[in-house]
């Protein structure tokens, strides 16, 4: 695996590194998301919720990205804004089914579209209501409205899929977009 | 030395160079930042951060915001799979939770590598997970601690149960107690370390249950382990219980002892007999088999089993000489060893067992190679020395030329003043001697660099010097201080003087000549000191000079000061009365330490109490509102008074304060039933005569196993009568609970009491030892107009030591001038005490004691103040 990483490296066809920083409420399914992408071998059987954050490295069409999958417990969102200065894009997990708290959801994607790092920043957002299995769950557009995308500064490319993070539904479609914005931006 | 010398200058140059030499804190943090880097770099990133690491290790210390801040640059760190780096990380981890805000974020990334399948992260991340997790959060790491204390991987397991030791100690008792499965199995294991510390964890879970460690402790004996490590330690854990108890009632943990000497790993038999001559009370017969196999031990080929068998012996010797008679063949085959510590240890063993006529042969060997040994073994050659002196008095005139000549060549402080200690020793032991000792100490000062050695020997000189038969001789070498050294000494030896100016009126008119010439010293204290002793002497009035040069007062420093800064604080007309200072509670070091007491190599076996205990009270007691106001701490009782039998549902230990007018009786109460809570834990005492209960401070909860103190606030009434019995007993509501959490079962109690053994109050009570180091001068400045006298039978009293022994005792007083120790081939003694009676007041007895069938005393109280004179001779009755 070594061998064919640096092989490919040598050749340019993976010469991209993204940091990208995953956040959103607690159990709305932003470890379930990133395992999703992790190889085979290294996939957590069982997903745990996550106290601090978590490093995790993976590789989507050409890119290398490096992924701060942060907890989303309200003790720990202060600790966030620590990974803001590096990061070159952001993943923002929504539970699609938990209408009470997407009021919470709102502010904390807005609280950190306020941010001074952030907002000097030109980086993607990349938006994911998750749960869409789920029998409650709110489509893509009904939460893009509740979350007042549409107020994103010009400057941030931004989009929202639906998904699940269980079966994988809906996340290849979300990365290859977040692939093509960080290609495109840099 | 040659060698050590040339190692010290190298040592000295490298010491400008090197790598992380000259780092800046803040450029170092600076540099931190790379961490931040998307991409990173291994090598950089482990440069700067075994800088940071080697910095706050030199004892750099980073504010919580720099600390902060390079912690959230290092959790970036975890994206790179370098191992070293990660390791780094880690320690760093660790270090910052000691600082930092918000380390608890890396729990995740610490728990996904403890389980992860990277076996080099997995023991290091568990450590670091143990640290950075408060007692509040282990329950979330629970799950991961169980698995990965049975795992497979050694290191993993052993990282995990030293870990869940460490959170135990720091309090998460009751969720570490619920690991004991897993603890258990781990002890089973084949691999060595983990079978240790599985064991290690057991003990420490079990540690207050003195029946579940007994238990245990028979239990893996009989099953047998693998692990050396695990038997020595269960052979320490099988001391500490043996220790607290009768011997003759757990024979079975003794039995373990005996069968561990025939083990098959030196190691354990070595920790076996070592253990056996550290329990107290071990008779000599049940020291022999310890001995013979330390005796193998001597011929090993190996020098660190050979060392550790004589060291230990060198131990015995000093309690049980007889015991090692046997082993001396084996010894002297040792005293010409290579390794010098062992020769040295093998002599000085040899000289604590063998005869007189080899006194002189065995000091001749170790002459030959004293320039060899490090200043350790030196001490342990002096010590020796010192207990050669209590057997053979009539080698004190070889043994003194001997000190003094290791006096002469170098060494370091701790050798020297164990010479010096053992000299002094020698001198207050054989008054014939007193003149060549103090000659030979007054050469060592004329170049002594030690400033504590020096003021303490011309302290010496002064006490000794004016009772020797030519004091005059001395005064040069004291003077030539004066002239020479720094202004401590300067003034120590200006003291000195004046104390021969006082005793030894034919040397009055020059000392004073002496002193004057002092006056222009550029130091304040030796000005102010000699104008002072000028001034007393000139007067030439015996209670003068006694008052403030031949017996100075005696308060405790701190309290001095406390009741000063008190006194300042007030504004007030009244006088500083000196009275109101607590005295010096442990006398300083007038007598030094018998020569009976010995030291090994630099540990003492019989330790003196260092931190002052009155310090410790004073401040706890001072803590409590009720207690402020009862002026200053007198005295608090010695050691404290158990009342409870051992091993009863409830443990309660008893000290005693001494207040101007009040009583303070300290409870430490321990509940050793793990079932029960305990609520509003008090002492209740029943009122005696001259004494009235004032008021209870109790214990609002006591939980299992954490001792919590009750306290009582007792008024003196009366202060004609000093001594009562009080009746006590222990009430307190009892909450039954789940011995797991400690929770009780339920809201209601209910009241139960239990009876306590009772708490005397006698005159020592009310007495603080102090030193009189000229006791004839004092005697004479209270004069006899203010004594009391009488004659007793003593028909209780075995014979004379017996006697004064009691007396010292039950007055509570300080023997002086040595009176304490009585020449058992004479029937008549003079004991000389000396104490202050509670409200300030001097009191001094001489009991001149004789045997004639029975002890009779003939005893005289003096004491400016007539209710303490009369009640120290009424207590005697
Ligand atoms: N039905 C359904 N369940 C999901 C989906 N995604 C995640 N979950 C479940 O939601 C729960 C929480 O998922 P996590 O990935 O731990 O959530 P998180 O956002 O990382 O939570 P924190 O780490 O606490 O911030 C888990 O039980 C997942 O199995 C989804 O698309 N559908
Ligand atoms: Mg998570």
């Amino acid at each position: 695996m070594d061998v064919f990483k640096r092989l490919a490296t040598w050749l340019g066809i993976t010469n991209k590194k993204a940091t990208v920083l995953c956040v959103g409420l607690d159990n709305s399914g932003k470890t379930t998301v990133i395992n999703h992408f992790k190889p085979p071998q290294t996939k957590s059987e069982e997903v745990v919720p996550t106290i601090g954050y978590s490093v995790e490295k993976f590789l989507i069409s050409r890119i290398s990205f490096t992924v701060f999958d942060m907890s989303g417990q309200g003790r720990y969102r202060n600790l966030w804004e620590q990974y803001y200065p590096e990061t070159e894009a952001v993943i923002f997990v929504i539970d699609s089914s938990e209408r009470l708290r997407l009021e919470v959801a709102r502010e904390e994607l807005h609280a950190l579209l306020e941010h001074p790092v952030i907002k000097q920043k030109r980086i993607p957002i990349c938006c994911l209501a998750n749960k869409k299995d789920l029998k409650d769950a709110l489509s893509d557009v009904e939460i893009a409205d509740k979350m007042e995308l549409a107020e994103i500064a010009d400057d941030k490319p931004y989009n929202i899929f639906a998904t699940n993070a269980r079966t994988g539904e809906g996340l290849d479609m979300a990365m290859d977009w977040l692939s093509e914005q960080i290609m495109t931006i840099k | 030395m040659n060698v050590i010398r040339g190692y010290k200058k190298d040592d000295e140059e490298g010491g400008k160079s090197g790598p992380f030499q000259n780092l800046e804190k803040s450029t170092v943090l600076q540099e931190a930042r790379a961490f931040n880097d998307n991409v990173l770099n291994n090598k950089k990133c482990t440069l700067i951060l075994t800088k940071i690491l080697y910095l706050m290790n030199q004892g750099v210390t980073l504010t919580p915001a720099e600390a902060t801040q390079t912690f959230f640059a290092i959790t970036k760190l975890w994206q790179s799979k370098d191992i070293t780096l990660r390791r780094l990380v880690y320690v760093s981890v660790k270090e910052m939770a000691k600082i930092a805000n918000d380390v608890i974020i890396v729990t995740s990334s610490l728990t996904k590598d403890m389980t992860g399948k990277e076996d080099q992260y997995r023991g290091s991340a568990i450590r670091a997970l143990c640290v950075i997790t408060d007692n509040t959060m282990v329950q979330a790491i629970e799950r991961y601690m169980k698995q990965a204390i049975v795992d497979r991987n050694p290191s993993v397991s052993s990282a995990a149960l030293v870990s869940a030791l460490h959170i135990f100690q720091r309090g998460a008792v009751e969720i570490v107690k619920r690991w004991v499965n897993e603890a258990q199995e781990a002890s089973t294991s084949d691999h060595l370390m983990v079978q240790y510390h599985a064991i290690g964890l057991l003990y420490h879970i079990r540690k207050h249950d003195r029946l579940a460690v007994t238990k245990m402790v028979t239990k893996l004996s009989r099953s047998g382990l693998r692990s050396p490590f695990g038997y020595c330690l269960l052979i320490r854990i099988a001391c500490k219980v043996l220790e607290r108890e009768e011997r003759s009632s757990n024979n079975m943990l003794y039995d373990f002892l005996e069968s561990c000497l025939r083990h098959k790993n030196d190691m354990v038999v070595y920790e076996a007999a070592r253990a056996m001559v550290n329990l107290s009370n071990i008779t000599a017969r049940e020291l022999q088999p310890a001995v013979s196999v330390l005796q193998m031990f001597l011929s090993s080929p190996k020098a660190v089993t050979r060392f550790a068998a004589v060291k230990t012996l060198n131990r015995i010797a000093m309690i049980h000489p007889d015991v090692v008679t046997s082993c001396n063949i084996d010894l002297e085959n040792l005293i010409s060893d290579t390794n010098r510590s062992i020769a040295t240890l093998a002599i000085t063993t040899l000289l604590k067992t063998g005869n007189e006529a080899s006194v002189d042969r065995l000091m001749k060997q170790i002459t030959s190679f004293m320039s060899e040994i490090s200043d350790e073994f030196k001490t342990v050659v002096v010590e020796a020395i010192r207990s050669v002196c209590i057997k053979f008095p009539r080698k004190h005139h070889i043994l003194m030329t001997f000190l003094a000549n290791m006096l002469r060549e170098e060494g370091g402080f701790d050798y020297k003043k164990a010479i010096v200690n053992t000299i002094i020793a020698i001198i207050e032991e054989n008054s014939e001697i007193k003149d060549v000792g103090l000659s030979h100490l007054c050469e060592f000062i004329e170049d002594c660099e030690h400033i504590e050695l020096a003021t303490r020997i011309l302290h010496l000189l002064g006490r000794e010097g004016p009772r020797t038969q030519k004091p005059y001789k001395y005064i040069r070498f004291i003077y030539n201080r004066v002239l020479l050294e720094a202004a401590t000494v300067r003034a120590a030896a200006v003291t000195s003087l004046a104390k021969f100016g006082a005793s030894c009126e034919d040397l009055l008119e020059s000392i004073l000549v002496l002193l004057e010439r002092c006056l222009l010293d550029n130091d304040d204290e030796v000005r102010d000191r000699a104008l002072l002793y000028m001034e007393v002497l000139k007067q030439k009035q015996k209670s003068l000079s006694s008052a403030f040069i031949l017996n100075p007062i005696s308060v405790s420093v701190v309290g001095l000061e406390r009741a000063l800064l008190a006194y300042c604080s007030q504004p007030n007309d009244d006088p500083f009365d000196i009275k109101t200072v607590p005295i010096e509670t442990t006398p300083y070091n007038e007598t030094p330490k018998s020569i009976g007491e010995v030291t090994t190599g630099g540990s003492v076996i019989k330790s003196a109490p260092v931190a002052s205990k009155h310090d410790i009270f004073v401040e706890q007691l001072s803590a409590i509102p009720q207690f402020s106001k009862l002026g200053p701490l007198f005295k608090s009782s010695d050691s404290p008074v158990e009342l409870t039998e051992s091993e009863t549902e409830y443990v309660v230990r008893c000290v005693k304060h001494t207040y101007l007018n009040h009583l303070v009786f300290q409870f430490d109460v321990t509940n050793t039933l793990n079932d029960q809570l305990l609520e509003n834990v008090r002492v209740e005492m029943e009122e005696t005569e001259g004494f009235s209960i004032i008021s209870y401070i109790p214990i609002a909860s006591l939980p299992y196993g954490q001792p919590k103190t009750a306290y009582t606030l007792v008024g003196i009434e009366d202060n004609t009568i000093v001594s009562g019995t009080f009746l006590n007993t222990l009430k307190f509501i009892v909450k039954d609970c789940d011995p797991n959490t400690g929770e009780p079962d339920d809201d209601q109690g209910y009241d139960d009491e239990y009876v306590l053994e009772n708490v005397d109050i006698l005159l020592s009570d009310h007495m603080q030892r102090i030193v009189k180091p000229n006791f004839a001068a004092s005697w004479e400045e209270i004069g006899e107009e203010n004594q009391t006298e009488g004659t007793y039978a003593l028909s209780s009293m075995k014979d004379i030591s017996d006697a004064v022994k009691q007396i010292t005792g039950f007055l509570g007083m300080q023997s002086c001038e040595r009176s304490d120790q009585v020449d058992h081939n004479r029937t008549s003694h003079t004991l000389l005490l000396a104490g202050v009676f509670r409200g300030g007041h001097e009191v001094l007895v001489r009991a001149r004691l004789a045997q004639t069938g029975q002890v009779t005393m003939k005893m005289t109280v003096r004491s400016k103040d007539l209710n303490t004179c009369e009640l120290v001779a009424a207590a005697i009755n």
